[in-house]
């Protein structure tokens, strides 16, 4: 074999051994980076919001909704929805159907307040409380549930009946929506509301029970968390 | 012989590369069971590159066509497929009762749809990759119009 096959064959031979050597170095390099970028993903799959709905039925039929949505994905979404009154993420309200109130002016005056109880009522059949608290608008209603189906029944045995648990017929909504929300919801035209930049505002709101319905037969929940499943 | 040899090399290699592109996006699984007696039995098993691909051998006027039917829908869906897929895996809808159980959820890339019933079963995988491709072309088709 000549001296210059041979140098050549040393050389191919080097280069494959390096390869060989290398591979595994370039492999776990590989390796590492997709931990990393998957170790990122995690994180921002951490940082994702989400809104659940829960709706449990007691009636016998054991009937059970779970919604997950990412805020993220509802935001980018919406406004690809154009249906009836809902464009661009925005939804047209008709002053006629809220009895001529001027919603913005209303939203607007309850930002500028302090906080406190603007409603209370307290009366045989309903309990309402509006209040706003700690930068979140808060509304109760609790129905006593004494005229129900059954006709006029004794306030006193009702309250027993819904003390003992047995029968109860008690409604009770719950609401709590942050403060800036509400801005962002009024922010778009007078007869407009802005549900993007709503979704947007609540994605930077904290882990807060939304809204919560419970009557005899059905129990609703919806809430805002960062994790991808329900409880 | 080194050639019969060279040419099942070649024929190999064409094979194994065909199988790594067509099933690089996956798989479609349909699963239908109708429990009523004489009810259908349908598993249909796909490579999901084939969809996208045989869209385009569809003759244009009547993927114009079905772009027009499609167009109210149609960004609705391209947007959400897209967004979908930056997601982990996660249920967007579960729904229950005493007889019936649906879900909606992503898995690995994939769109799955399960469908329990006491009449039937159904459960549905689809690729949302191969879903972006179908609503992106569905697009632009509507763009092209």
């Amino acid at each position: 074999m000549s001296s210059a096959r041979q140098s050549f064959f040393g050389k191919v031979a080097l280069i494959a051994a390096a390869v060989m050597v290398l591979s595994p170095i370039g492999a776990w390099a590989q390796a590492t980076a997709d931990k990393t970028s998957s170790t990122a993903a995690t994180t921002s799959a951490k940082a994702d919001r989400w809104l659940h709905v829960r709706v449990i039925s007691t009636d016998g039929k054991g009937e059970t909704v779970r919604v997950n949505v990412p805020l993220e994905l509802a935001e980018k979404v919406l406004p690809a929805v154009n249906h009836d009154r809902l464009h661009n993420g925005k939804v047209k309200i008709d002053c006629e159907h809220v009895n001529d109130v001027d919603l913005k002016a209303l939203a607007e005056a309850i930002r500028s307040s302090k906080d406190g109880e603007y409603v209370t009522v307290q009366g045989s059949d309903n309990d309402v409380r509006v209040a706003k608290q700690g930068g979140y608008l808060l509304v109760h209603v609790l129905d006593h549930g004494y005229r129900g189906k059954h006709g006029m029944k004794d306030k006193d045995e009702a309250a027993e009946k819904s003390a003992s648990g047995k029968n109860s017929e008690k409604n009770e909504v719950e609401i709590k929506v942050p403060m800036k929300v509400i801005d962002a919801l009024f922010s778009a035209g007078k007869d407009e509301l802005d549900l993007v930049a709503a979704l947007h505002a609540l994605s930077a709101a904290g882990d807060t029970e939304l809204v919560s319905v419970k009557d005899r037969d059905n129990t609703v929940r919806v809430w805002l968390d960062s994790k991808n499943v329900t409880e | 012989m080194i050639f019969l040899a060279k040419a099942a090399l070649a024929l190999g290699g064409t094979v194994v590369m065909a199988g790594a592109y067509t099933f690089h996006e996956g798989v479609i699984r349909v699963d239908v069971d109708e429990s009523r007696p004489g009810g259908s039995h349908v598993h249909f098993w796909a490579p999901a590159a084939v969809v996208p691909m045989a869209f385009r051998l569809v003759p244009k006027h009547h993927m114009q066509h079905v772009s027009e039917q499609a167009r109210q829908f149609a960004p609705l869906a391209r947007v959400f497929v897209k967004e979908l897929k930056k997601f982990p895996d996660f249920e967007l809808v579960d729904v229950q009762d005493a007889s019936q159980h649906v879900q909606i959820r992503t898995h690995d890339g994939k769109l799955q749809i399960d469908v329990v019933d006491p009449g039937e079963n159904v459960h549905l995988l689809v690729p949302l990759s191969m879903l972006d491709d179908i609503t992106s072309q569905l697009e632009a088709n509507l763009l092209g119009a």
